[in-house]
């Protein structure tokens, strides 16, 4: 019996055409084409929304960035105008906003998740969500038809009856009860919905695990709360207040309609004021020239805040990812 | 329970054997069952946890050891539609009837986990002492002895004796786990349960814990759920196997010492079990 050596394989026989790879325009069909130009469309939308607005207000930036920054009063349609009142109006209302929701919103959260029985809960936090919902004209309206009366009965009588509160908040300037106060409160009413929707979903991600060690060594229920829930939870709830706060500092509508709309630096809460995206939609409609571009710098201002704000939540709510994937 | 079911109970459940000299029980089990919105995980169980001595529960996945495990410092009290029935006494107290609260009783019953679970927002030495701290111990010099002496007894204590700030998720999965023994060692508790502990770490840190669990007993009991009979038969003086039943409901078949278990069983389901026939 002979050994058959196979012969070696001819490698240089083997000289096929291999296609190469090309990405380029050959091979892209129409739809491609299609898909490509949407993408630039939205590029051209976007930079073309950011650059118009920053190039329509260069000129009061040019000029008068002090006035806008520190200036009090607004002299329609000359000028000057001061956009100080805007800006502490919008700091106000949004801050007190965030004390009332977060508060509020903390202790309701902590209840949908460790106390209401399970069943209830998806219901409670779906409608939770839908309140995060509704549209802030609708706040606006129950704030000035509903709360606002309640506030000049009730409210303001009580808070004259303390000690200095003249001094403090100083007294109703209008009638039906507009004021920094008011435009507060309906604001913290408003994010209170965002920010549970948030803290809830945070606190409820907290590793089942880590209770139950907590609760193994002895803790309270209140102590896991406190001591493990609230402190591993901790960046995620601040992403939850900033984007919160983030809302209360753009919203326009309901603030218009309830803030007053006075642009005078006011430190005392029962009179009225406003707020910078309050008062952009309600000086608009009039305005010419210069004031357009002092109305369109205030909205650079605002855009701008409003970038810093959702990208710091952003982060907070990465850096609590991370947090949770150690455990 | 009606008498004839008891009866049949009785003769299932094979007896320990009793020429062991045994010492006192921490823990007794009489007839201890769990159910979860009615529906039984496990039944029948009946036996002792003796001092000092390291008991096992080994079974097939869904035998119910874990479940029977967690009723042992309460830890159904969470889950909603959970009972528990039967008795389990510690030190002849019962825990659920008994005078003792919960929080008492975690205190006396640590638990060890099967996931390293250290509290991320808390350092090293947070860790160590978080037990302390959640029962109101608050002056330093007892916080930190008891940190190094539980660090010490966890075998802990030389590897990160100079970063006992640094957050504990730092450590490596093993250092975790002895962190978390250490957490549980640090309340000075009389049985030390754990819920497969190994079963997340590497062979190497395997090695350490299961040596750490021979040096422990002479101060803790420890129960411990495994599904590696390997380090049952290496680790433990006693086992319980647990089978699942046809409805599903796990049940005891058979307790005795390890040596007994795994060489002499008298139910031939444990022999096909420790032999590796199924499960």
């Amino acid at each position: 019996m002979s050994i058959v050596i196979p012969p070696p394989p001819d490698f240089s026989s083997h000289e096929e055409e291999v296609p190469e790879f090309n990405p380029g325009a050959s091979s892209r069909t129409w739809y491609q084409y299609l898909l490509i130009l949407a993408a630039l469309v939205f590029a051209a939308v976007s930079v073309g929304f950011v650059g118009t607005i920053i190039w329509n207000s260069a000129p009061e930036w040019a000029h008068h960035t002090g006035t806008l920054l520190g200036g009090n009063g607004w002299q329609s349609p000359a000028g000057p105008f001061g956009g100080l009142a805007m800006i502490v109006g919008t700091l106000e209302t949004s801050v007190i906003a965030l004390v009332i929701a977060v508060v509020i919103g903390l202790g309701a959260s902590i209840s949908i998740v460790f106390l209401i029985p399970r069943r209830f809960r998806n219901i409670v936090a779906t409608f939770v969500e839908l309140l995060a919902a509704v549209p802030s004209v609708v706040y606006g309206l129950w704030g000035f038809l509903v709360l606002a009366p309640w506030m000049l009965k009730t409210v303001i009588p009580w808070l004259d009856s303390w000690p200095f509160a003249k001094e403090l908040f100083g007294s109703v300037g209008q009638q039906d009860g507009q004021s920094l106060l008011l435009a507060s409160v309906v604001l913290g009413v408003m994010i209170l919905p965002t920010f549970v929707a948030i803290s809830r979903e945070v606190i409820a991600v907290v590793p089942n695990d880590l209770i139950e060690a907590s609760l193994s060594l002895g803790a309270t229920r209140w102590q896991v709360i406190r001591e493990v829930v609230l402190p591993t939870a901790k960046i995620g709830l601040f992403g939850a207040t900033f984007l919160a706060l983030a809302r209360a500092t753009g919203e326009t509508v309901a603030v218009a309609l309830i803030a007053g709309g006075v642009a005078n630096v006011q430190f005392h809460l029962l009179y009225p004021g406003t707020s910078i995206a309050a008062w952009i939609a309600t000086e608009f409609g009039e305005a010419q020239g210069n004031e357009v571009a002092a109305l369109m710098a205030l909205g650079v201002l605002l855009m701008l805040v409003n970038f810093g704000l959702s990208l710091i939540s952003r982060w907070l709510v990465s850096r609590q990812r991370k947090v949770l994937a150690v455990v | 329970m009606d008498q004839e079911f008891m009866a049949q109970v009785e003769t299932k459940v094979a007896t320990p054997s009793e020429t062991l000299e045994r010492g006192a029980a921490a823990m007794q089990l009489k007839n201890v069952a769990v159910s979860f919105h009615g529906r039984t995980a496990v039944r029948d169980c009946t036996f002792d946890v003796t001092k000092n001595r390291v008991t096992s529960l080994i079974g097939p996945s869904g035998s119910g050891k874990t479940t029977l495990l967690r009723a042992l410092n309460r830890l159904h009290d969470l889950t909603p539609g959970a009972k528990v029935s039967g008795q389990i006494l510690l030190e002849g107290t019962d825990i659920y009837r008994g005078d003792i609260t919960v929080t008492e009783l975690r205190t006396r019953v640590g638990m060890v986990f099967q996931r390293p679970n250290p509290f991320p927002t808390m350092s090293i030495y947070e860790n160590a002492v978080s037990g302390l701290r959640f029962n109101g111990v608050k002056k330093k010099s007892i916080l930190d002895e008891a940190a190094e002496t539980s660090l010490k007894s966890a075998a802990l204590w030389d590897s990160v004796q100079g970063r006992l700030k640094v957050a504990a998720s730092n450590l490596s999965g093993g250092e975790q786990q002895r962190l978390c023994i250490a957490r549980a060692l640090a309340m000075d508790p009389e049985v030390l349960l754990m819920d497969e502990p190994t079963s997340a770490l590497d062979p190497i840190a395997t090695l350490k814990i299961e040596d750490l669990m021979t040096e422990l007993k002479k101060r803790v009991t420890v129960v411990i759920v495994t599904h590696n009979m390997q380090q049952a038969a290496r680790i433990s003086d006693d086992c319980a196997f647990l089978l699942m039943g046809e409805d599903r409901a796990g049940e005891l078949i058979e307790f005795d010492t390890t040596e007994k278990i795994f060489n002499n069983p008298i139910d031939p389901r444990t022999l096909d079990y420790t032999l590796g026939r199924f499960g």
